[in-house]
């Protein structure tokens, strides 16, 4: 690609994806990053594009980010992530009145999960709760496969299992703690009903990947033009607002190896 | 660890979504970044929520420890989003025979030299969280916005409000002659028209004073409040008892026009309420002096006092904007002159409000009453001279330049 232009690569979970790229590429050009963005329906056909090299950049869920480090054969590279994107957990809520105590009582249960593609509402609880010696084929499982292909970004299927928690269509339900603690901070949760069973270990979220060939100028500025952006700037808190976080981080991997687990186990690659 | 915290709380049984928080975040809203704060919590797996809840927050959980029965978190206050500002402790306004009067709340809460397009519409006082956007507002400083006496001249008009419905006793309307009705519907358009400008032109520059100096926004709002109910009335006077409206001239439309373009807030000020609707005190002095009934000499009394405080806050406006700006003198002279400019084709009052208030005096059309309301008429013009001089020297111009700026005011009183 003789383009000078960075072309970025996010899927469109929500139409606020819109003004956040606009805002981003904005700051970039005022930074003489020159960057434009396009915007996929789904991480499958993102990650194929990225790999195809009809984009420098993609802003990928966990999912999508190992999947690319697998088809790279780990030679992919991870450019930063989003503060908020470190040490995520999912939880395991309880209705109080289930008479559950005990992960073994979730056996003869109804465990809400979230869609298929999510990693912090079904694949790490499920796999998590494998490790703590759950046999899962002893819960019944209630999943809420909606917006399948967004890996768990509009966290539509979260809301379905507190709802169905609530509602008492389910007994136990996983959800990431960010929606868990977001609802409760503005006080949709009624706590006289749910409470927190059990809380997963912790996992990193989402990753800025590109492929090995990306030239190193494009890279150096990308990332002069990502970490230049700073939450006390009004014009960039609006955009980092949207995109929940506060500031930028430079990659980790370490945040990404249950997942890796999760799908060998799961046969979810 | 062996960190000390600044404040504790003991959140007891309440579930982090069910209470908790709403004692953990105004604690931590207390503190300076840096600061922190112990909660003792007898809820189950506390610290998980807190974990999460910290880091979306910035705030950094500092320790997390199991106690007998409780867990002890420390939570330092992080700096992203911590709001600037003094926080406000221990206010106590004081009453005044039982009143609290926006003068007392001004005194206590002084206006700031200048403010912070930032701030937005957070009120003076407020701790404001940084990140917000730059609101549009060009009256940022107190010296060209907010003179001293601003809360009590508001606290003055609050208190004066009257009604243009119940207020006035219509009933008491007779009809009048049909050239003295005439006269009085012209003198009402003209006193309507004019007090449709001075509701328009300081709505242009409400939405421009920064929220800092808010009590300038809440009296020129009772300003609006009066013009409003002004042209209510003066237009319900002009037909009651069989009359109804006379002519808008063209020269004062382009007399009222050219206070309607004004950019500035001082000239617009200066214009508009020092020097028109001080003018316009005489003028309306003048109709009740001379009115053909009660009911019209309570109305113009009524706009009359209402219309000082207008004058009033004008003046204070310029008398303060002057002392600080000294050349702000030759900005208003060259305000007036190209108003002035403008106005060259304006030759004296419109021909049909000349007539109306002479006739107004005369109360009839025979040649000794009408030789008596002229000569009545061309006095006005002196006393309006005489007091826009006063009333200039009042707000800070030397005798000279009073003289100067008042020759060269419009013709057209407003």
């Amino acid at each position: 690609m003789a383009d000078e232009n960075i072309l970025l690569g996010a899927v469109a979970y929500d139409a606020k994806v819109v003004p956040i790229w606009e805002g981003i590429r904005e700051h970039f050009r005022k930074q003489s990053v020159p960057m434009d963005f396009c915007l996929f329906s789904n991480y499958e056909r993102q990650v194929e594009s990225l790999l195809a090299g009809h984009i420098d950049i993609a802003w990928n869920t966990p999912l999508a980010h190992v999947r690319v480090q697998k088809r790279t054969e780990g030679k992919s590279l991870s450019l930063g992530m989003r503060d908020s994107d470190r040490d995520f957990r999912s939880r395991v809520i309880v209705r109080k009145d289930a008479g559950i105590k005990s992960l073994k009582d979730l056996a003869g249960k109804t465990l809400a999960v979230g869609s298929r593609d999510s990693t912090q509402a079904r694949i790490l609880p499920l796999h998590f709760l494998g490790q703590q010696g759950i046999d899962l084929s002893t819960v019944r499982l209630l999943p809420f496969d909606t917006d399948v292909g967004k890996h768990g970004d509009t966290g539509t299927s979260e809301l379905d299992v507190l709802k169905a928690l609530h509602e008492g269509r389910a007994q136990a339900g996983t959800v990431g703690d960010l929606i868990w603690v977001l609802e409760q901070a503005a006080g949709r949760i009624d706590t006289g009903k749910l409470e927190v069973l059990w809380t997963t270990p912790g996992f990193d979220h989402c990753m800025f990947d590109a492929l090995p060939t990306l030239s190193a100028s494009k890279l150096e500025l990308f990332k002069k033009g990502l970490f230049a952006m700073k939450w006390e700037i009004p014009e960039h808190r609006r955009i980092l607002e949207l995109e929940g976080l506060k500031q930028w981080m430079p990659p980790r991997q370490e945040g990404y190896a249950s997942l890796r687990a999760a799908l060998d186990d799961q046969k979810g690659w | 660890m062996g960190r000390l915290a600044t404040v504790a709380i003991d959140g007891g049984d309440l579930p982090f979504g069910g209470g908790l928080l709403a004692l953990v975040r105004p604690a931590l809203n207390g503190m300076e970044p840096g600061g922190v704060l112990a909660v003792h919590s007898r809820t189950p797996a506390i610290a998980d929520e807190f974990f999460t809840w910290c880091k979306l927050e910035h705030h950094e959980l500092l320790e997390s420890s199991a106690q007998t029965g409780f867990t002890r978190l420390l939570i330092q206050k992080g700096s992203l989003g911590a709001p600037r500002g003094i926080m406000e402790i221990n206010q106590d306004l004081p009453t005044r025979a039982g009143r609290l009067d926006a003068a007392t709340v001004l005194e206590a809460v002084p206006f700031p030299a200048k403010a912070d397009p930032g701030t937005g519409f957070a009120p003076r006082g407020a701790r404001v969280e940084p990140g917000g956007p730059a609101y549009p507002f060009a009256l940022n400083d107190r010296d060209r916005t907010a003179p001293p006496d601003v809360a009590a001249l508001y606290d003055q008009a609050v208190s004066a409000q009257w009604n243009g419905d119940t207020d006035i006793a219509w009933d008491r309307i007779k009809p009048l002659s049909p050239p003295l009705q005439q006269a009085l519907g012209q003198i009402m358009t003209f006193l309507a028209e004019n007090e449709l400008s001075a509701l328009y032109v300081p709505s242009r520059f409400i939405a421009r004073v920064h929220p800092a100096y808010v009590e300038v926004g809440m009296f020129l709002s009772t300003q609006l409040a009066d013009e409003a109910r002004h042209i209510d009335v003066f237009l319900k006077r002009a037909r009651k008892g069989g009359g109804g409206l006379g002519i808008s001239h063209a020269t004062t439309s382009a007399s009222l026009h050219s206070l309607l373009m004004l950019e500035d807030f001082t000239e617009a000020a200066f214009l508009l309420s020092v020097l028109g609707e001080g003018t316009f005190l005489d003028l309306l002095r003048y109709i009740e002096v001379n009115a053909p009934d009660e009911v019209t000499a309570d109305i113009v009394r009524r706009a009359r006092a209402d219309e000082t405080r207008h004058v009033h806050f004008g003046m204070s406006h310029v008398k303060h904007a002057l002392q600080q700006d000294p050349a702000l003198y030759g900005r208003l002279e060259a305000a007036v002159r190209r108003r002035s400019a403008t106005l060259a084709g304006v030759n004296g009052v419109p021909a049909a409000v000349q007539d109306a208030l002479t006739i107004l005096v005369a109360r009839g059309i025979d040649p000794p009453s009408v030789r008596r309301g002229h000569e009545t008429y061309r006095e006005l013009l002196n006393v309006m001279h005489e007091n826009r001089i006063k009333r200039l020297a009042s707000a800070g111009f030397s005798h000279d330049q009073a003289q100067t700026l008042s020759d060269l005011h419009t013709p057209n009183f407003m």
